[in-house]
């Protein structure tokens, strides 16, 4: 599904240059759950970044599901992202004035799906999280692990190949942060492909591979057990 | 455009700024006010001046003679000009193809008499043309024609003034009223645009006049109106050409100001115009300073909204918005903004205009209004402001790098 060969990324500060990535090899296959592990400043963030197509790499390859992504116009980069990803963020980045439904169909809408499609597809993703009864509410209104269920919601509701999730539980007290991993490893038992970006133990190890960075280099890429997070919720 | 997600969007934000709003729209619904008043005032002023002259044909010729300033041809400086009736005929075929009406003009005053009522009134004794050169309104009868001139008939056409003053609530049509004691019969009651003195007066065909001052064929003033189809230059040059031949036939120094008057109203009229134009000039130039400022206030509060946004449009732009989209959601605030304060403005000029213009009567000035044209063009103008107001942060939310927006640590 994700394929990396030797990606490089270094970002200007003045007049030195901070070498971020240095060289990543990585492979994610279909219907994994991939924990990227590594301290602030190793470079995780902007791996991830390249990964979602907000930022580009200096050298390297990236392939998505066969597609190479290179010198993407903003456009392109637009269409690839509604098509190919769902981002799920720490702090959730839901559009406040919208409500629960209409923030979830926000990517159905840019992928020009009519109104009524839309709001139906929607409700099945809301569903899906345990929000249905919540649809009309507005982001104030709900709690952090409501919103970060609508934020996966949303994330789903483009049907992605892959979901980006950068720190999903980074805002939340340890008990939601389960019942969003526990929403997390369903969605991937399902077969979707998902991407955990986290500096927390027990987070990483409710994923089935842990990759860890450091200083820009891959350190340690290891299958482990899965640890359930359904019995902690 | 249409879109019902879109205009959701601009509702909410509006909705959450109300005053900011407001503000930002206030200034250019001003700046339109302002503007539309600015023409409105114009227009009234232009209105002023062109009911002043309405009162002739706009493309008439007075033909005036004076008394010559210099010696000229063997004559002396001094002499005093005569146009004859030969000097109207001789015009008129000179120039077949130039003039359109001609009449000659003969002034008298006369002491009028009908029954017990007597007034003085001023006499034009005129040819049947006159009517179309002078704009004269026949309300009741006729008018003096060709047959009266021949037969120098003692008819006369009255003012309504002097039918008012002389016949009462009589009808004056037939009957025969005294001017200096000779009985002249009412084929016409006319009224007249210019103002009532114009209704003080009495036509009367020019041949009975002269026989009735001693047979003369003496005439005042030549009146004509050129061909309709010329314009300005043209109109001018005719002017000259009959000035040059009137002069040479009689042996009046070309250059001698005072001996004939040739006095064109093309002239007047083309004065006036580009005086008007030149206010309308200045009028939309100072609406569009303002209007100007209105346009950066807006511009302005959609940086500073964008600037509230950039995460919002971030997180658009990782679930795959398009910059074009983004670009088109920020302009179309944009614009809303401008056209509904602009209308506001336009609405509120046009009421008070319809309200207070028509009363506005005075000679300078009368019924300043708008006209649909203005409208259209203010609104283009709004449209094409509201887009220059939002393109500067258009660009600047569609540039928004979805990381930048994004990192909150």
């Amino acid at each position: 599904m994700i394929e990396i060969k030797d990606l490089h990324k270094s970002y200007k500060m003045g007049s030195n240059s901070l070498h971020v990535l240095k060289g990543i090899n990585f492979k994610v296959e279909e219907g994994e759950l991939v924990a990227i592990m590594g301290s602030s400043g190793s470079g995780k963030s902007t791996l991830l970044n390249i990964l979602g197509m907000l930022d580009s790499a200096d050298s390297g390859e990236y392939t998505l599901d066969g597609v190479p992504i290179k010198n993407l116009s903003e456009t392109k980069a637009a269409q690839y992202r509604n098509k190919f990803l769902g981002f799920i963020f720490q702090s959730f980045n839901l559009i406040n004035y919208k409500s629960a439904l209409e923030n979830v169909a926000l990517p159905l809408y840019y992928q020009k799906v009519p109104r009524k499609e839309r709001q139906e597809k929607a409700m099945k993703y809301l569903e899906r999280v345990g929000l249905k009864p919540w649809a009309d509410h507005l982001p104030s209104e709900l709690s952090g692990g409501q919103k970060q269920r609508v934020a996966i919601a949303r994330a789903m509701a483009g049907e992605p190949k892959v979901l980006l999730a950068d720190e999903p539980t980074g805002a939340l007290d340890s008990k939601t942060s389960y019942e969003v991993m526990d929403l997390i490893q369903k969605i991937n038992d399902d077969g979707n492909t998902i991407l955990v970006v986290t500096h927390e133990e027990d987070i990483a190890h409710m994923c089935k591979r842990i990759v860890h960075l450091k200083d820009g280099v891959i350190v340690e890429d290891k299958k482990i057990e899965q640890v359930r997070a359904e019995q902690y919720v | 455009m249409f879109d019902r997600d879109i205009w959701q969007e601009i509702f909410n934000t509006l909705k959450t700024n109300k005053l900011r709003t407001f503000l930002t729209g206030f200034s250019v619904g001003w700046a339109i006010f302002i503007l539309v008043m600015l023409l409105a005032s114009v227009n009234g002023m232009q209105n002023g001046f062109v009911s002043q002259f309405n009162d002739d044909a706009t493309n008439s010729i007075f033909v005036r003679p004076g008394t010559t300033s210099k010696a000229y041809g063997g004559f002396e400086a001094g002499r005093r000009i005569q146009l004859k009736n030969e000097d109207l005929e001789y015009i008129k075929q000179s120039f077949p193809n130039d003039i359109e009406y001609i009449s000659a003009r003969y002034y008298a005053n006369a002491t009028a008499r009908y029954k017990s009522e007597t007034g003085s009134y001023s006499v034009h004794a005129t040819h049947p043309d006159h009517q179309a050169i002078e704009k004269t309104l026949v309300v009741a009868g006729r008018y003096i024609n060709e047959a009266d001139v021949i037969n120098k008939a003692k008819v006369a056409v009255i003012g309504r003034k002097v039918a008012e003053d002389l016949f009462k609530n009589e009808d004056p049509l037939g009957k025969f009223v005294e001017f200096n004691g000779l009985p002249f019969r009412v084929i016409g009651v006319f009224t007249d645009d210019g103002d009532d003195n114009a209704e003080r007066r009495v036509y009367a065909p020019v041949s009975t006049y002269q026989r009735i001052y001693g047979n003369t064929n003496d005439i005042n003033i030549i009146a004509l109106t050129y061909n309709p189809t010329y314009d300005l230059t043209k109109a001018l040059e005719f002017s000259e050409r009959l000035e040059i031949l009137m002069k040479r036939r009689h042996k009046i120094d070309p250059d001698d100001q005072a001996g004939l008057y040739v006095w064109n109203y093309a002239e007047a009229f083309d004065n006036i115009s580009s005086f008007t134009a030149v206010l309308k000039g200045i009028g939309i130039g100072v609406g569009f300073l303002i209007l100007i400022a209105g346009i950066v206030g807006i511009g302005n509060i959609m940086v500073f909204t964008i600037k509230e946004r950039t995460k919002e449009i971030g997180v658009r732009k990782a679930l795959g918005a398009r910059p074009r989209q983004i670009v088109n959601l920020v302009l179309l605030e944009s614009v809303f903004i401008t056209a509904i304060s602009g209308f506001v403005g336009l609405l509120f000029a046009w009421v008070i205009l319809a309200a207070v213009g028509p009363m506005i009567q005075t000679p300078a000035f009368s019924n300043p209004s708008v006209n649909l044209s203005t409208v259209v063009t203010a609104t283009i103008i709004l449209i094409i402001a509201g887009v220059l107001a939002g393109l500067l942060p258009a660009m600047k939310a569609a540039n928004v790098k979805p990381i930048v927006a994004l990192s909150d640590k």
